[in-house]
């Protein structure tokens, strides 16, 4: 038997690839977006997973550090060590700065932590180039995002710092690179103002700040002792907001990134929706040219089955093709994207799916327009 | 066993309903035999195509009936909801233009409806051969019908009607978009076909200078369908 798909396809063949090509461009946005979501995610993880902290302890009614502000004591790390169950803890602080590069400053965020504590924040297999700090002051190790290269001289603050590492793959959980420096010098960064500020607040009456705080202390809980338990005792003593590891992870995947992967879902559904249409309005041209050819074969006895087959098996075919030139698009470019976009095999899978049923649907309106084409209009001329 | 291919018995065909309704076809009552070439002639407008389809089985008469060799396929209503494989298996369409499925090959269009009957590839093929030896164009059996002439994909058309063996042709002036020396060519065609296959042809034309080629006339006067002799036409 005939195969009029295959027929058809192999006469327009040139036609029909450009087509699925274009398709396959926007299926392959529809991979990116689904990528910069799971990108999104891993950032947020990839921090979390370096420090690897059993416990987080933050200002008291807040989620911080990352969802909200947190103001804590420094020295809580040391009490803490009181608390039955703990084995470690230190003080960290995070903040976004603006590192000065002579074409355009480098947006990044500065994790402050003591390189002489218990809890070392930077997993040391990310280091690239260089080491970590071992100094207390002027030491800063750089994401390689941030173009900056070991021994380069950093201006921030007051101080000029010398990048003594390098690391790949560190990012804050907004996908921003992370840079590393001594919890000191964070604070003085963080805390410490400007000499005219300072005669400023005096004359208004305000006390210089306190300095020695961090924005939050993680701890790390002996074997066999419950995390949950030990943060619930640091709850009710310290009046301390304290979260586990799996409640931070959430505070981060539902807080931090849940609006963006919302609006991520959103803008795919309609991707999605709109490949749909835009397959429909092919098929349904691709038929309309074809409709006095359909009108002859419906008029010499060929059955409508026969002719749907074709529409709904051309229809396929281009969902098909569209999404191998999506998948191919998409690896061609991901890696273009400033942040992190992370291709996945189930979501290419999920979307196989989608584009299956899409084609299925979009084949409708064309199979509406064989089932109506009037034979007697191949009479005539 | 009956000679008789097509038999027309007070067939009626309105358009509209009520005061605004017009009779077409008016009682037309006529019969072709087998291997006749039978020109149908009219002004335009006056429902030779009408005529056409209804016999072919594309159009529903309002009344009558119909009898395709020694089946009754109408009588007043279709008596069979299928009234596509009785053109498929029956009738052959002949159009004005090729109309030729432009995105298969010569030999493809000839095989296409004998392979949806039923027939094997290898049994289609053969039979196509045959019929595009006989119309001399065997050797654009693989070439597509963009390549051909126009006289050429006329005569692809003609077999592609044949291929499945039918009992009755329909041509809708087939040799509208043909030089004269090409019409002689293909209504002479027909009326060998006519003899040959032992098929009754109906062929819808303006062109007199067919008519003396046709072995009988048929004319639609006055929404009834009579009978001229050749010497009888003025002007159709």
């Amino acid at each position: 038997m005939i195969n009029l798909a295959q027929k058809d396809i192999s006469h327009t063949f040139g036609k029909f690839i450009v087509t699925a090509m274009g398709v396959g461009m926007l299926l392959g946005i529809v991979l990116i977006m689904i990528g910069v979501y799971r990108g999104m995610i891993v950032d947020a993880e990839s921090l979390l997973t370096d420090i690897n902290a059993d416990l987080w302890i933050v200002q008291e009614g807040t989620i911080g550090p990352f969802a909200e502000a947190s103001r804590i004591p420094e020295d809580l790390k040391d009490s803490l060590k009181a608390v039955p169950g703990i084995d470690k803890s230190a003080a960290i602080t995070f903040q976004n700065i603006q590192l000065p590069k002579k074409t355009k400053p480098v947006r990044v965020v500065a994790v402050g932590f003591n390189p002489f504590g218990d809890i070392n924040p930077l997993n040391l297999t990310r280091i690239i180039a260089g080491r970590n700090i071992n100094k207390s002051h002027y030491e800063i190790v750089v994401s390689a995002k941030t173009g900056f290269k070991l021994k380069d001289k950093i201006p921030l603050g007051r101080n000029i710092y010398n990048v003594v590492g390098v690391t790949k793959g560190t990012v804050s959980s907004s996908g921003d690179p992370l840079i590393f420096i001594s919890l000191k010098d964070a604070q003085e960064l963080q805390f410490s103002y400007s000499n005219n500020r300072i005669r400023n607040d005096r004359y208004r009456g305000i006390k210089n700040i306190e300095s020695h705080i961090a924005n939050a202390i993680i701890a790390t809980v002996k074997a066999g002792y419950s995390a949950e338990l030990v943060a619930q005792h640091i709850n009710e003593t310290q009046y301390k907001s304290v979260f586990t590891y799996q409640q931070q992870h959430t505070i981060l995947v539902k807080n931090v990134v849940e609006t963006a992967s919302k609006q991520i879902g959103l803008f795919t559904a309609i991707l999605v929706v709109v490949s749909t249409i835009i397959i429909a309005l092919i098929i349904y041209t691709m038929t309309l040219e074809k409709i006095k050819e359909i009108a002859i074969m419906k008029l010499i006895g060929i059955p409508n089955s026969m002719i749907i087959k074709m529409i709904v098996q051309e229809t396929l075919l281009l969902g098909l093709l569209a999404f191998v030139f999506g998948n191919i698009f998409s690896h061609l470019i991901y890696s273009k994207f400033p942040k992190r976009v992370v291709l996945e095999a189930p979501d290419a899978l999920s979307l196989f799916f989608v584009i299956l049923i899409a084609s299925i649907l979009a084949s409708f309106i064309g199979v509406k327009k064989v089932i109506s084409a009037d034979p007697s209009t191949a009479i005539g001329g | 066993m009956s000679t008789q291919s097509i038999k027309v018995e007070n067939l009626v065909k309105t358009f509209g309903q009520g005061e605004n309704s017009i009779n077409v076809i008016d009682g037309a009552s006529f019969s072709v035999e087998k291997g006749e070439l039978v020109a149908l002639i009219a002004p335009s407008g006056a429902g030779k195509t009408t005529l056409l389809m209804m016999i072919g089985c594309v159009q529903e008469p309002t009344s009558g009936q119909i009898y395709l060799g020694d089946e009754k396929v109408y009588d007043n209503k279709w008596l069979t909801r299928e009234t596509r494989k009785i053109r498929r298996e029956k009738i052959g369409f002949i159009f004005q233009a090729h109309y030729l499925i432009p995105f298969l090959t010569v030999l493809e269009n000839v095989t296409l409806l004998p392979q949806t009957n039923g027939k094997s590839k290898l049994e289609a093929n053969t039979k196509a051969m045959e019929l595009l030896t006989y119309f001399d164009i065997a050797d654009k059996a693989h070439s597509m019908p963009s390549s051909l002439s126009g006289g050429q994909n006329q005569r692809v058309a003609i077999a592609r009607a044949l291929a499945n063996n039918p009992e009755i042709i329909l041509a809708d002036e087939p040799t509208a978009a043909l030089d004269l020396t090409r019409s002689i060519d293909v209504v002479k065609m027909l009326k060998k076909i006519a003899i040959d296959q032992n098929v009754a042809v109906i062929m819808v034309t303006h062109d007199e200078a067919m008519l003396p080629l046709c072995d009988r006339i048929l004319k639609i006067d006055n929404k009834k369908v009579i009978s001229v002799a050749t010497k009888e036409i003025t002007s159709v």
